[in-house]
């Protein structure tokens, strides 16, 4: 009991530690030899206070406690760098344990990057990207800030005047731009929208100043504007983005085997990996970022959180419910 | 420290007030006005979390504002630990409600935002409601550990446990959810970032202070009787790694990581 006593106040003591070092060094710390040795002895001080400590088998949700929390360092066991390369030595089973790979839209590929540095590898199956695409929240507004600091929301809706008081007149909406471009044609330049080829939305909007004289600004939502001297507003376009989609295709020998659209939250499951989407081409939106990550010992992590929290609720919430209603019966 | 002109701040301060003049008329021992100052400041609370909630139109759990705004309504908790796990306290209950309000009044910022991608999931809300409950949990744990400190003992009229058993109660009561937030937020993480443990400093916080309560748990068991005292102290090494966890990691520069859109 000590000794379970002392190791929880060491990993007390880890964690702030590691807490004050920042997630990278962290990460190394932990997955380090003395802490692999460290958890090696937290899970035989487990095995060990089940079997001395009968009252750990006694009472099944102390069991399913203990047996749970041995479980979830098991699980992490397999799953870490160190759990990958034995099981390619013990078994011959290559995995990449985390990576990232980089799609271009109608284009497929096999090969994952591994986050460790370690060499590029070759997945069983390949992965076609479909589509890929942002969606924003509606409405996209554009943001009026005046001189003095007044500021106004205007929802971008094309062709409705907006009053910005009588000392500054109105502001209205007279397009929207999905990849903003200018085109020189002769002596003239052409303001046009080409969506295909690339990612600069701009609006068009129309400033109509109380003495009757108008002005046409360009706002950007990627390149915010400043104020000039004789500017009386400051415009900025305000696009938020609700979701990253990526329209994916999992193709093994030639055939189309599982297709999904990924998003945030909502990862691929195929082959023993999670595909999930990571990052996107900012400049184009031409390719997507999938991060690779194995599920080698997630099932035993999963376990073992089901059996915590099962034991926990039991021992602590139920057997007390339990022991109201029954007294009440009685 | 800024005050809110807003229906929003409104709400936060009557209930503030509500919560403040119910702890001083129960001190001041009018009980019954102070429960019903009380109620109303629950009320009150309520009132200004379903606007938020109108407001923002998602569960307003996405920031230190909104969850300071949720751990607010305290009071069906207090009731619940007087009548059914036997724990006093309601009156401390009416200081901690009036203490957590006081951020959400003066320091967060109130203006709305959308939801980023990564918490438009289903695990967002048990995630973080889940957690609220056990910190109000934990939180009365520890006026009752600081009573046990203090020397103070329950009035033997109300049938209440002593300071120290009423610790040990809350955290029995709160440990579950404390440990439920844990598991959900790293099943979450598996699901939005790739990894169910990605040793980011708040997750290491809340390991830490999910760890001093399996500390307190397991030094009870084997001296509870003979240190009463540093049971209590363990309790509130509990809480004071809970507020770092739940302020300092989001607020402080030193702790920058996949968590710091909580702020």
């Amino acid at each position: 009991m000590w000794a379970a006593l002392g190791l929880i106040i060491l990993l007390i003591l880890l964690s702030i530690y590691g807490a004050f070092i920042g997630t990278e060094r962290a990460q190394k710390l932990v997955n380090s030899l003395p802490i692999s040795v460290y958890w090696l002895a937290f899970i035989f001080i487990l095995i060990e206070g089940i079997t001395v400590f009968r009252r750990l088998v006694r009472v099944p949700a102390l069991f399913l406690i203990h047996c749970g929390c041995i479980l979830v360092l098991a699980g992490a066991m397999c799953g870490s760098e160190a759990g990958h390369r034995l099981q390619s030595q013990l078994f011959g089973i290559d995995k990449v344990r985390t990576g990232q790979m980089a799609i271009y839209e109608g284009e497929s590929e096999n090969l994952v990057t591994p986050e460790d540095g370690e060499q590029i590898k070759e997945l069983p199956f390949s992965i076609k990207l479909k589509d890929f695409r942002l969606e924003h929240y509606k409405p996209e507004y554009l943001r009026v800030q005046s001189r003095d600091g007044e500021g106004w929301k205007v929802p971008v809706e094309v062709g409705t005047e907006f009053s910005l008081g009588e000392d500054l007149g109105t502001v209205t909406i007279l397009r929207t731009f999905e990849n903003f471009k200018i085109r020189i044609e002769g002596e003239k330049r052409k303001i046009t929208d080409e969506p295909e080829s690339g990612y600069n939305p701009a609006l068009e909007v129309q400033i109509k100043y109380p003495e009757g004289n108008k002005e046409t600004r360009y706002v950007f939502e990627r390149f915010p504007g400043h104020m000039h001297q004789e500017d009386k507003l400051l415009m900025s376009y305000h696009k938020i983005i609700s979701d990253y989609v990526s329209e994916l295709e999992i193709i093994k020998d030639g055939k189309v085997v599982a297709a999904k659209n990924i998003e945030v939250n909502h990862p691929l499951y195929y082959g023993g990996y999670h595909f999930y989407q990571h990052s996107y081409d900012a400049e184009a939106g031409q390719y997507t970022v999938l991060m690779v990550t194995s599920d080698t010992g997630l099932g035993l992590v999963y376990a073992g959180y089901a059996m915590l929290c099962i034991g926990v609720f039991w021992h602590m919430w139920l057997k007390g419910i339990y022991a109201r209603i029954k007294l009440k019966s009685e | 420290m800024e005050i809110k002109y807003t229906v929003q701040g409104l709400l936060i301060y009557a209930a503030m007030g509500a919560y403040v003049l119910a702890f001083a008329t129960t001190l001041l021992r009018f009980r019954r006005m102070g429960q019903t100052l009380y109620l109303f400041g629950f009320i009150t609370a309520v009132l200004s979390f379903g606007y938020r909630w109108y407001d923002v139109r998602h569960v307003p759990l996405q920031n230190l504002f909104e969850v300071f705004l949720c751990l607010g309504m305290i009071y069906p908790v207090s009731i619940f630990c007087h009548r059914v796990l036997r724990v006093g306290g309601g009156c401390g209950d009416m200081l901690i409600g009036a203490i957590v309000l006081f951020p959400a009044g003066f320091v967060f910022n109130a203006e709305p935002q959308r939801l980023p991608p990564a918490l438009q999931c289903r695990l967002f809300v048990p995630h973080v409601a889940v957690y609220a409950a056990s910190y109000i949990f934990m939180a009365k744990a520890t006026f009752q550990a600081i009573y046990q400190l203090a020397g103070k003992s329950t009035n033997p009229d109300e049938k209440l446990l002593g300071p120290e058993e009423a610790t040990y109660r809350m955290i029995y009561a709160g440990f579950p959810l404390l440990t439920l937030g844990l598991v959900l937020g790293s099943w979450w993480g598996k699901v939005a970032w790739g990894d169910y443990w990605g040793w980011d400093p708040k997750e290491l916080w809340s390991l830490a202070s999910w760890l001093v309560y399996v500390g307190y748990f397991h030094f009870r068991y084997m001296f509870g009787k003979k240190h009463p005292r540093i049971n209590s102290i363990w309790a509130i090494t509990g809480m004071a790694v809970i507020i770092i966890t739940l302020l300092w990691v989001n607020l402080s520069k030193l702790f920058a990581g996949l968590h710091s859109y909580a702020m």
